[in-house]
């Protein structure tokens, strides 16, 4: 089951997500990238139904460069999450749109930060937060080893004790996740942690 | 507004089964005559059977008034095709009409179970069978409404041909000529009859053929 | 005569209201919905009493040269089998194969409907449409309709600019890109037999072998799904027809009797 958490280190934060994409019992694949780069700087990892996740991230993310274009400078990462609330809110007394987010980013007057959006538009600015089966597990796991400056090779040893807790204790636990950051350099993929391999395919 | 009673519906079901048979030349197309609702037998003398264009024949069982919308809003499609086209329309034409017709009534769907017949444009016989929103495929024989399930295995039984799926292709033609279908169509009604209380009273037999269209009505049980 | 570029536009406007038996001929075709309090109730109810035909084996793979797509063809209501002839494989132009699971006519029309807008992309902007943007053309339709009780579970297969493609889609709005898919209520059968005999560099022939095999297993466990299994194979020059074998008989193809041995001769019994 979906299993989505995030944290804020010394001038990066990072987003992980499961890559399962289930249907009842089956898994139709185990590399889905649940975690997509709204601009350079920003990450929105979404959980929820696939239709609504697919369709209401590749609006946010597709509004964002909107602005971009039109007003020559990006949004920064709270005018992205206070946006992206905005929308889910509206969406909501309408036709709901059934999608959890953690949105990260990295601001050049802020630093990083992690902002926390549920279905219901919930949004909280966190150090660390989590969606999912998974969110019983990772936030015990980063409420008792987070502390605040935490080094890059911290956070991921910390990731990994999340992954490994998941992987060991929840029953329908996905195998593979993808780990992504941003800081100052950018967002971009950090590393997958995958134990179920789909056969590589060579790339067109 | 729908009235706001807590069991309204608007269909019913007036039974009835249709049968259609393609040959190489040849098409037969028939229904029953009887319309019921229940256990009440409304009339013994109604035609479920329409000729939607020379070469295209339809034959339906289900709820009779939409039936008739559906009849209305094929012959209004069909004479605005006339008037663009100067032409009768073609039987597999009609077949995708008749899809997408009933498609477009997806959410609030026509009760209806049709088989089209007729000939194509080579002047070979054609069946095609639908569902009540519109999938449809092309086949040698079908049989629609509430005989149906009594009288497609006796068909299968009879003229069970090659699947048309089938590669490489075997031939799939039905082997009967025209009058033996036609007395297979009376036999199969005769034997639904007794088995099924809202098929009975006549069968109307259509057939289309290279020199025309022709009707037959056989009498059937009363009870 | 006014034309009907519905096609063109990006989202359906599909949805009118229709007042009278026939409507308005002369405007573009339209869905008709019932006036009722309760549409979902009324749509389920309706569905239910006309009887969609349901039961499924797909499956569809990338590998060297091209995609296999296969399926079964039986539709069944029920108990009752309504037709062993039914064509799950959607010949969408003649390079994009589409895969038919759950409601028959959903599948079906979305499909024709699909292939008019990627034979208009042709023509707008001369060349083929990519399998990931038609894809996505019938995911948004069907995201547009989303709640509405539409039935889809498909694979669109195909080759276009960057090799062959393969896409998921469903009527719940989920778009999947991958390599290996298979879809219906034999599914499960299915990718037992095509996980474990799967590889990057099948020839053509292994790859149809394994596709049919998959779904001969799929049809052999699974009531809902029989008939004639039905192997496409999508390469460069776009997609061809394999093979198209009765399951009954595949099965004494596969397994051909073989007489036992008898354990123990019958003897009449005397005396008495």
């Amino acid at each position: 089951m979906e299993c989505v958490f995030g944290l804020v280190g010394n001038g990066f934060a990072i987003v992980v997500a499961d890559t399962s994409a289930v249907h009842s019992i089956l898994v139709h694949k185990s590399n889905e990238d649940k975690i997509m780069l709204l601009d350079s700087h920003k990450l929105i990892a979404a959980s929820g139904e696939p239709g609504d996740r697919v369709q209401f991230t590749e609006y946010i993310q597709k509004n964002v460069a909107l602005y971009h274009f039109r007003n020559g400078i990006p949004l920064t990462t709270a005018a992205a999450a206070n946006f992206t609330r905005g929308e889910l809110a509206t969406a909501l007394r309408k036709n709901p749109y059934t999608v959890n987010i953690l949105l990260a980013g990295y601001d050049k007057e802020t630093g990083p930060s992690l902002y926390y959006i549920d279905y219901v538009a919930t949004l909280h600015k966190l150090e660390k937060g989590a969606f999912g089966y998974g969110s019983y597990f990772s936030l015990s796991m980063m409420d008792r080893h987070y502390h605040s400056g935490m080094s890059v090779e911290e956070a991921i040893d910390l990731v990994d004790k999340c992954i490994m807790e998941i992987r060991s204790r929840l029953v329908v636990a996905p195998p593979n996740f993808v780990i992504k950051i941003v800081d100052k350099d950018g967002a971009r993929e950090y590393a997958w942690r995958e134990s179920v391999k789909d056969t590589p395919v060579p790339s067109a | 507004m729908t009235k706001k009673h807590a069991n309204w519906s608007p269909y019913d079901n007036n039974g009835g089964s249709c049968v259609a048979i393609a040959g190489a030349d040849y098409c037969v197309i028939a229904a029953d005559t009887r319309m019921s609702t229940g256990y009440n037998i409304l009339t013994r003398d109604y035609s479920k059977i329409s000729q939607l264009a020379d070469k295209a024949v339809m034959a339906s069982s289900g709820f009779q008034a939409d039936v008739k919308a559906l009849q209305k809003a094929l012959s209004a499609k069909h004479l605005i095709y006339q008037h663009q086209h100067n032409k009768q329309m073609s039987c597999p034409a009609m077949a995708q009409l008749l899809s997408n017709t009933l498609y477009y009534k997806r959410f609030f769907p026509y009760y209806a179970f049709n088989v089209l017949g007729g000939l194509d444009n080579e002047g070979k016989g054609c069946v095609f069978t639908y569902d009540a929103v519109g999938s449809y495929e092309r086949v040698g024989y079908s049989a629609q409404g509430s005989g149906s399930t009594l009288i497609i295995p006796f068909l299968d039984n009879q003229l069970k041909s090659p699947s048309p799926l089938l590669l490489p292709a075997k031939d799939a033609v039905t082997p009967l000529s025209e009058t033996e279908a036609i007395d297979l169509v009376k036999t199969v009604f005769a034997s639904a009859t007794e088995r099924d209380i809202y098929t009975g009273d006549k069968v109307e037999i259509v057939i289309l053929n290279a020199s025309g269209m022709r009707r037959e009505y056989m009498e059937l049980r009363k009870d | 005569m006014k034309l009907d570029t519905t096609g063109l536009e990006s989202l359906p406007t599909l949805i009118a209201p229709q007042n009278d038996v026939v409507g308005d001929l002369s405007a573009a075709p339209s869905f008709d919905l019932p006036n009722s309090n309760d549409f979902d109730g009324f749509v389920k109810e309706a569905i239910q009493m006309v009887k969609p035909a349901k039961g499924t084996t797909t499956l569809a793979f990338i590998f060297k040269e091209g995609v296999m797509v296969a399926a079964d063809s039986r539709a069944s209501m029920g108990g009752y089998i309504s037709s062993q002839s039914v064509k799950k494989i959607i010949e969408i132009n003649p390079y994009m194969l589409g895969t038919m699971a759950g409601g028959a006519a959903d599948c079906q029309f979305w499909h024709r409907n699909l292939g008019i807008k990627c034979r208009l992309h042709e023509l707008a902007n001369k060349r083929r449409i990519s399998v990931t943007g038609a894809s996505k053309l019938l995911a948004n339709i069907l995201y547009s309709y989303r709640g509405m009780g539409l039935s889809v579970g498909t694979m669109i297969a195909g080759w276009d600019e960057t090799g062959p493609g393969l896409y998921y889609v469903d009527s719940e709005g989920g778009r999947l890109k991958g390599t290996r898919f298979s879809v219906g209520s034999g599914s499960p059968y299915a990718y037992g037999v095509l996980d474990n005999g799967y590889r990057y560099d099948l020839s053509v022939e292994e790859a149809a072998e394994l596709a049919r095999r998959a779904i001969y297993h799929a049809t052999f466990r699974d009531g809902a799904s029989g008939g004639v299994a039905s192997v496409y194979y999508v390469g460069p020059n776009g997609w061809k027809k394999l093979s198209g074998d009765d399951v009954g008989e595949l099965h004494y193809h596969y397994y051909p009797v073989t007489p036992s041995t008898v354990e123990q001769e019958m003897v009449e019994a005397t005396g008495a």
